[in-house]
């Protein structure tokens, strides 16, 4: 079933975030001593507000959430070769069309929550197809043209929540579509873990939203490694030569992993929009794209290394907030300590990778 | 219609295309070099921080803007080292800058100032010439000086060879690295002179707004080339100009105009395939030898 | 008389694995054309890049007009009057010819460039061998025999004496390498040192006035010009008698497979590339394609393995046309193809070798359930019986594609694509850089293929495996097939005669 190849080589290549991590930490504890805090009192902080108990669990798990979305909208894609860097502009309006769904069709409960869920992936694939068919009919280079998109987006967001789709003076003075239907939010599932004795208070979200990130997570590793698509998506990503010449249609499978990245990632916002807030602004939560590319590579583009690379990606967010909490680090801190271990680890990673390489060519021989 | 307010709107709109003009300038030569830069956005959100900073502490405009080019030739160093020696993918690289950047200038601002949104006043800026910030007028003989230097001297010929094609540069006996280095460098100086223009009279969180972006956006339609890439800079800095001068007399909603440069960017790749082609080289890690 | 320019002795370097050269002794006399001779993989290149400081000997020593010298990098290199022409050109296509010939030796005043001074001394350079171009055209609009003329100015640019020049004809017309040879001639009796790297005999014996050959990164021999024939370089080259023991029994042929009418294409420089193509392959007969290189073989074989764009022309298969068809279609419909460059286009490396024996079927049943689901199991399970069948040495069908030997990947392609039972395979090139025992295996499995009444369709510059294998033999010349002749009238002089363009002036 699940073949785990573990030699030496994947230890290797498991150090890169490990030595990354642990060298942002020790960035993390000199700044803090320079602000006038103990490394001790800075570790403390970060435990206490990250693991010292389920509820604190829970919520690095909760903010998670749509950072694995993320990552695995952005790690699809790599596959194939594809940099689709449009996540950001895609989620924005991926969320904005479920919220639609969610807000104007009134339908009974257990139809319209995947309704609404396949709004927002199709206002993903949307956003995505733009530059995906002008990638494949024009040669343009996706870097480029996602990023145009991704700001072209948010002024159009901007735009249709202050005027057109603007829900303003039912509930507050904020620019906001108007309210969704109760029967497309995302409930809490608490109480399910409650249920099993982990004690997750209602404030922290854990809910319909974790249900589609499982669902995707598993459907994106059926794709890639037992679907015939996900073979020849593979196959793209490593030689678009030798798919050429076995026949594969390039053109066909770098349009489709574009969609299928696009549409996965119009659900990076639906926690946020459909559990947390209930309305759609364009003040949801920006730069969760980006942050997904760098959870991506991290994660080695694969279903499961995004899940670790989410989760240390949110403890990261969290210690932010406990460090502010509990200390006089500053929160904006967290950035600067992400930034650079996004740095360590990509370039550990290289060099791991390089000696790796010039291992496996001495044993050839 | 009245004339001065047309001179107005002349003059305004220099300073508002200022740090753009200035940024794509600086894209342009890195990526002229062979390399992609996603965050200049990233490094003026730290340069327009530490011109303010430098200035108050120094008392002097002029140190300021020494500060800030310093600021970004350091902000760009991380860029280079991760791209080009260690052979990091540059687009991860750009946007791990880009997060970085965020938590530096509210950082710093805190620590400096006590306040992380905003910082203090500088009271010390470039003179105001027909109203606007002087530096800005400087961005025409840069201009020109960057043009000369990218296709006049021997440093622009070989940048530019380092970005076509680095296997002939090596074989030629051109230091390829340093040829990158100094690209990527220069976009972090370009990004220095771009906070000199954008506000220096005080820093606040989220200042730079997007123009980093913007900027890549000007140097695609300006098709990689250091005039172009400022004529698009004006054409976007002026189109936003309008809108924020006449904003109530054009029925056009403001967004619109903010999308404006993307959306001339995406039109310009399509309609000129072939022609607006970046350097052949842009975005390849250099691996001599293979 | 001639001086000794160039002495290169006892060079050893070693590889991971590999002797890329073990006490090679090579030396170069002024006005002299020095040929270096061998197998891909021989040497030949390393010890070129260890000639223009692109890579350091681990011991021997070079001597440059008698002095013994160090060489550190190709600026030492150009220094020292070395100049090289590499197979794959070094230019900037965006830049002019000007600025290619002094980029990296620029002349200039204070950094800003000063082109007058350069565009009088390359003018002069021009005049003096006989070479021609326009400086201010950028390089991307020339055609290739002239970008080879760029790279030959860049390095007389730089005063250099000797010249080396890696499988310079392999992208030349026929004109063009007479122009070539041409210059060749010219700067020999400048009293320049010209050593030209080339596995093409013909050529070798034209030009050259010492021929060394390279076998296994050792000096076999150096001969003469009097004393040198094809027969005595290739035995030299291989280690023993060229022509393998073929046996190949009478086999009927069937129905026409494939229908080739008056293909015409023109290049990308405006040249035609395929000037009316005919041809007729018969189930049960292997149709060799003969010819030099670069006279629109590859052209051919692309046009019948996937969509191209052409001016005119049918290709049908079993009478179907297929031109509008994709890679997919056409392989569907038994097309199997053996790729001439192998390292680019026949394997995913990092995939196993199950992966790669069904890959190009491996969206059909059976290696898929419905149209979707991977049968894992199926796969592997015939990946051992190919494997077991072709003899591919690997520890496992689940090995890394990459973790096998060059000649086993080389097995591995050839096994795929027969195993895939083609109605018509197209082997282009199918030995080249393949040692002896793997030629062997590939030409059995050729004949086994016509012996199961497929097409074959073999193009290859050998023209020994051509007239070996082949039941009929087309010559390709400038585009077209110029000649047919049964195996049974044909002969090398006839062949070789058509090669060059038969009885017509060339």
């Amino acid at each position: 079933m699940l073949k785990l190849r573990f030699d030496k080589y994947r230890l290797m290549e498991l150090l890169a975030p490990v030595l990354g991590f642990l060298a942002a930490l020790v960035v993390l504890l000199i700044i803090a001593m320079i602000v006038g805090e103990t490394p001790g009192n800075a570790v403390r902080a970060i435990i206490k507000f990250t693991v010292s108990s389920a509820s604190r669990l829970a919520s690095v798990f909760s903010v998670a959430i749509p950072l694995f979305i993320s990552g695995l909208a952005v790690a699809i894609a790599f596959r194939a070769g594809v940099f689709n860097i449009g996540v950001e502009g895609q989620y924005f309006i991926g969320g904005l069309v479920g919220a639609l769904a969610g807000i104007y069709l009134p339908l009974p409960k257990f139809i319209h929550l995947p309704v609404v869920v396949l709004a927002a992936m199709a206002g993903g694939a949307l956003w995505a197809a733009i530059p995906a068919i002008l990638k494949i009919t024009k040669g343009i280079h996706e870097v480029i043209s996602t990023i145009m998109f991704n700001n072209i987006a948010l002024a159009l967001v901007n735009y249709l929540v202050n005027g057109p789709l603007s829900g303003r003076g039912e509930q507050s003075l904020e620019p906001q579509t108007r309210k969704i239907l109760s029967t497309a939010l995302f409930g809490k599932l608490n109480h399910w873990f409650q249920a099993i004795g982990l004690n997750v208070p209602n404030h922290v979200y854990l809910d319909y939203s974790l249900i589609v990130a499982i669902i995707m997570g598993i459907l994106a590793f059926i794709l890639l490694f037992r679907l015939r698509f996900g073979f020849e998506i593979r196959a793209v990503g490593t030689s678009i030569d030798v798919s050429r010449y076995s026949g594969i249609r390039v053109k066909t499978v770098q349009l489709g992993v574009f969609l299928i990245s696009g549409a996965v990632a119009g659900l990076i916002g639906m926690q946020e929009i459909f559990a947390i807030r209930g309305h759609y602004t364009f003040e949801i939560a920006s730069g969760l794209g980006f942050d997904g590319i760098a959870i991506a590579l991290i994660g080695r583009n694969s279903p499961i290394g995004v899940i670790f690379s989410a989760i240390l990606f949110a403890f990261l967010k969290q210690a932010g907030y406990g460090l502010q909490l509990y200390t006089s680090v500053p929160n904006s801190i967290i950035y600067i300590i992400t930034g650079l271990m996004i740095t360590f680890i990509v370039i550990i990673n290289e060099i791991v990778t390089r000696y790796i390489r010039a291992l496996r060519k001495k044993e050839a021989a | 219609m009245d004339l001065s307010l047309i001179v107005d709107f002349l003059f305004k709109g220099l300073e508002i295309s200022g740090p753009i003009a200035f940024a794509a300038l600086g894209a342009v030569f890195c990526e002229r070099s062979g390399v992609i830069n996603i965050a200049l956005e990233g490094f003026m959100a730290v340069t327009a921080f530490t011109i303010v900073w430098g200035s108050i502490a120094f008392q002097s405009i002029w140190m300021g803007l020494l500060v800030a080019i310093i600021t970004g030739v350091i902000m760009s160093l991380i860029h280079a080292v991760a791209t080009i020696t260690f052979r990091v993918d540059q687009i991860v690289s750009g946007v791990a800058i880009n997060i970085m950047a965020i938590g530096i200038g509210r950082f710093l601002s805190q620590n400096i100032f006590n306040q992380e949104t905003q910082s203090q006043l500088n009271p010390y800026l470039f003179p105001t010439v027909f109203g606007i910030n002087s530096f800005a007028f400087a961005l025409i003989p840069i201009t020109a000086i960057c043009w000369f230097v990218l296709f006049k001297t021997r440093f622009g010929l070989r940048l530019r060879a380092v970005g076509e094609n680095p296997e002939a540069a090596d074989t030629l006996g051109i230091n390829v690295y340093l040829m990158r280095y100094s690209g990527v460098i220069l976009s972090g100086v370009m990004c220095g002179l771009a906070a000199a223009v954008l506000y220096p009279a005080k820093w606040i969180n989220g200042m730079t707004g997007g123009r980093g972006f913007i900027a890549l956006a000007a140097m695609i339609f300006g098709r990689w080339h250091p005039v172009g890439a400022v004529l698009a800079a004006l054409l976007f800095g002026y189109a936003d100009t309008f809108r924020i001068m006449f904003e109530t007399k054009i029925p056009i909603p403001s967004q619109f105009v903010q999308m404006l440069p993307y959306v001339l960017a995406i039109l310009v790749l399509v309609g000129m395939m072939g022609k607006a082609k970046p350097p052949a080289a842009d975005g390849i890690p250099y691996e001599p030898g293979e | 008389m001639s001086d000794t320019l160039l002495a290169m002795e006892e060079i050893t370097k070693v590889f991971p694995g590999v002797r890329a050269n073990d006490g090679v002794s090579f030396d170069l006399l002024t006005g002299e054309i020095h040929a270096l001779v061998g197998e891909n993989g021989a040497g030949k290149t390393t010890l070129m890049k260890i000639l223009y400081g692109l890579q350091k000997p681990d011991s021997g020593t070079i001597y440059l007009r008698g002095q013994a010298t160090v060489i550190r990098n190709p600026r030492d290199a150009i220094a020292q009057g070395i100049g090289m022409v590499h197979q794959h050109f070094m230019l900037v296509p965006p830049f002019s010819v000007l600025e290619n010939i002094v980029l990296g030796e620029e002349t200039h005043a204070a950094g800003v460039l000063r082109m007058e001074t350069p565009a009088e001394k390359v003018e002069e350079i021009m005049r003096s061998n006989g070479l021609p171009v326009d400086l201010s055209v950028s390089v991307a609009e020339l055609p290739v025999g002239l970008q080879q003329r760029v790279e030959i100015l860049k390095i007389l640019y730089r005063g250099a004496e000797i010249l080396v020049f890696d499988e310079p004809t392999a992208v030349l017309t026929p004109q063009e390498v007479d122009e070539l040879f041409k210059t060749f001639r010219m700067m020999k009796e400048q009293g320049k040192g010209i050593v030209f790297i080339s596995h093409k005999l013909d050529e070798v014996l034209a030009i050259a006035d010492r021929i060394t050959v390279i076998r296994r990164g050792k000096v076999i021999e150096t001969l003469q010009h009097s004393e040198a024939t094809k027969a005595k370089i290739a035995e030299l080259m291989v280690g023993k008698p060229v022509l393998l023991e073929v046996k190949k029994e009478a086999v009927e042929t069937g129905s026409a497979i494939l229908e080739v009418r008056n293909l015409r294409q023109t290049g990308e420089r405006g040249n035609a590339v395929l000037k009316g193509v005919n041809l007729t392959i018969s189930a049960g007969e292997i149709y060799g394609i003969a010819g030099v290189e670069g006279n629109g073989q590859s052209e051919l074989v692309q046009a019948i393995t996937e969509p191209v764009k052409l001016d005119e022309g049918e290709i049908q298969l079993q009478g179907s046309s297929i031109l509008n068809w994709d890679v997919r279609a056409r392989r569907d419909a038994g097309i199997g193809h053996i790729p001439e460059d192998r390292q680019r286009f026949g394997l995913l490396l990092p995939f196993s070798l199950a992966d790669n024996l069904t890959l190009g079927r491996h969206h059909r049943p059976p290696f898929v359930k419905g149209s979707q689901w991977i049968d894992s199991a199926k796969i592997r399970e015939t990946a051992r019986k190919t494997i077991q069948a072709f003899d591919i040495r690997t520890p496992s069908e689940t090995t890394p594609a990459n973790a096998l030997s060059g000649g086993n990947q080389q097995k591995a392609i050839v096994a795929r694509e027969m195993s895939f039972e083609p109605i018509l395979l197209v082997a282009s090139q199918p030995t080249r850089g393949v040692d002896i025992g793997a030629q062997e295996f590939i030409y059995s499995q050729l004949l086994e293929a016509r012996q199961n009444g497929k097409a074959v369709l073999l193009v290859s510059a050998d023209l020994d495996e051509i007239l070996s294998l082949s039941d009929r033999i087309g010559v390709m010349f400038k585009g077209g097939i110029i000649k047919e002749f049964d195996r049974t009238e044909a002969t090398r002089e006839k062949i070789g005669l058509y090669m060059t363009g038969g009885e017509q002036d060339a």
